[in-house]
């Protein structure tokens, strides 16, 4: 046992030195020439068994000395891989200039070479990495049109507003010559003149006139193109349109015969006799020529008869139409004026609209679009035809065949009307009278009181009772009167 | 214009107030493209957010500005000014998660 303790003792010292020596080795970069090949033999062999057989022996010894042995074999593991690896180079680099040193180094040359052939690429760095403002173009650009947005608005704004006063200033002194209300918002507690225009948007403006013969008052909507939005801008762009005047004359009912009337450009009478519940009614043939009367091609006439054609197309009349053709979209007198139909999802509406006896005007503003204030002047004379037309509402009455004959037009539209909706109102009147049971059962039931609660019941079946017998008279009439 | 000197038309007793037309035709009659681009800045924003998508922020602000622009003046400016706030954030917040520019589709 002794002596072999002094054996592996002298082993460990030889690999220490030898350590050493493989360790200049290894901070020489140029490994040329190598001092210990007596021991490489020796090495490769018996070092590995060394290495076990200490730790194997040493592990058996005394606890006490086991972690500083372990820390020794695992140094000594680790110098053995070292000295494994050393070897392994010492193999190979036996000879001071061994051919086959550079044997793994010759594809390494090649490649650089290789790659000295290719040209080089130098490829730009993502727009997404780069930190320059160039690269949110499009933010900038998104930007730009915003504030291209907003400086439109503004513009288009202040234009309407002034083609608005400008029209005003134009109409104010006719206007006021003519009725004592001139402008009202509705607001006020009393009737006063505001003297200014209803703003109800950046291009629709509102004017409120009343106090005056015939009518119960005239409303002006100013329906300016929608310049402060760039869109609508832009679309116009492709399709010219016109600013358009709109003015309402609401007229007393005895100050109205009953009839119905249009005329204006062909294509806004076929566009009004489509939308329009009275003219769909009561007129309707096809807009005619009104090159009869004097008119110019461009103008038709939809009327209820004849003779109120006649009536309407007096000298005056016809000279305003020929002189501002152009700038008529369409005038439409009615005394059964309810608005465009009303398209109801259950149906037909139970009730005839509301009529009311209108006078209605359209007129472009010249310019088709580009408009100046200036321009509103030719719209004046145009108001003199309206205040024309309010008089001679009033003074054209129909003869008694005519007037006879509206009110037939008058009835058999009525009676259309209830016969489409005889179902419907059948059904209604049903409902509501089941209703009315529902409610008087349960009035009788929440009435506490028994007695009050039998009275009940007994009008109730008493009310019933007559309703019946009632019932059984009229069938018994209406049979002796068939008979 | 020949209208008589002597009789003036005007009747102060005949004075009626201004009425404005029923609400319950009106809006059917009316240009709905105010609703409709506030509904879809709306959308746009919320897109934009929940999907992180720059493009959809910057039309929910665009929508937001036209439908401002078509509104009539009765209507609430909160909600229009509600959109329009919707509409900024999407943006800033879409920039905020991810600084780099919009790059375009094609």
């Amino acid at each position: 046992m002794k002596a072999f303790h002094a054996f592996c003792v002298v082993l460990l010292v030889f690999g220490s030195v030898s350590e050493a020596k493989f360790d200049d080795f290894e901070d020489e970069e140029d490994i040329v020439e190598y001092d210990d090949n007596d021991f490489a033999e020796f090495e490769d062999v018996t070092e590995d068994s060394v290495t076990e057989s200490p730790q194997r022996v040493i592990t058996t010894e005394d606890d006490e000395d086991e972690t500083t042995v372990e820390l020794e074999g695992q140094d000594e593991n680790q110098e053995g891989d070292f000295e494994d690896a050393d070897t392994q180079e010492g193999d190979t680099e036996s000879e001071p200039y061994d051919d086959e040193e550079f044997e793994g180094y010759e594809d390494k040359p090649d490649t650089s070479s290789s790659k000295n052939k290719d040209p080089i690429t130098i490829v730009d760095v993502p727009a997404h990495l780069q930190n320059s403002w160039e690269s949110y173009y499009l933010e900038i650009l998104m930007v730009t049109g915003l504030l291209a947005y907003i400086m439109n608005y503004i513009i288009g704004k202040n234009k309407n507003s002034r083609l608005a006063q400008a029209w005003f200033n134009t109409h104010r002194e006719l206007l006021e010559s003519n009725f004592t209300l001139v402008g009202d918002d509705g607001t006020n507690k009393e009737a006063t003149s505001t003297g200014k225009l209803n703003q109800e948007n950046e291009h629709i403006y509102n004017l409120w006139c009343s106090g005056r013969v015939c009518c119960e008052g005239m409303l002006i909507q100013l329906r300016f193109l929608k310049r402060q939005d760039l869109l609508n801008v832009l679309a116009r762009m492709m399709r010219p349109v016109c600013d358009q005047v709109q003015i309402k004359v609401t007229m007393n009912d005895e100050d109205m015969d009953t009839y119905v009337f249009a005329v204006g450009t062909r294509k806004a009478l076929v566009r009004l006799q489509k939308e329009m519940q009275d003219l769909s009614e009561f007129c309707s043939d096809k807009p005619k020529s009104g090159a009869k009367y004097g008119l110019p091609d461009s103008l038709a006439i939809l009327s209820e008869m004849g003779e109120v054609t006649e009536g309407m197309m007096d000298t005056k009349m016809v000279h305003f139409l020929t002189h501002y053709a152009d700038k008529i979209e369409s005038i439409h007198f009615s005394d059964q004026f309810s608005g465009p139909k009303i398209m109801q999802e259950e149906g037909q509406p139970l009730k005839l609209p509301d009529t009311k006896r209108t006078l209605l005007f359209t007129f472009n503003v010249p310019g088709s679009g580009n408009t100046y204030p200036k321009d509103m002047e030719a719209l004046l004379p145009l108001m003199n035809m309206v205040i024309y037309s309010i008089d001679k509402a009033k003074k054209f009455r129909l003869n008694r065949e005519g007037k006879q004959k509206a009110d037939k037009n008058r009835a058999r539209v009525e009676e259309n009307f209830l016969k489409l909706t005889h179902v419907q109102r059948q059904e209604a009147a049903q409902s509501r009278r089941e209703e009315k049971k529902r409610a008087e059962k349960e009035r009788i039931m929440n009435e506490e009181d028994p007695e009050k609660q039998r009275r009940l019941e007994e009008a109730a079946l008493r009310r019933e009772q007559k309703k019946l017998e009632k019932k059984q008279m009229k069938m018994k009439q209406i049979k002796v009167k068939a008979m | 214009m020949s209208m008589n000197s002597m009789s003036d038309p005007r009747r102060p007793n005949k004075v009626l107030r201004y009425k404005p037309p029923p609400s319950e035709c009106n809006p059917a009659l009316d240009d709905p493209t105010p609703d409709y681009m506030n509904l879809l800045g709306m959308i746009f924003s919320m897109c934009g957010l929940m999907l992180k998508l720059k493009w959809c922020a910057w039309v929910a602000v665009y929508c937001s500005f036209i439908s401002f622009a078509n509104s009539r003046s009765s209507e609430d400016t909160k909600q229009m000014m509600s959109s329009f706030m919707l509409s900024i954030s999407a943006v800033v917040m879409s920039y905020l998660q991810n600084p780099q520019p919009m790059t375009p589709p094609w």
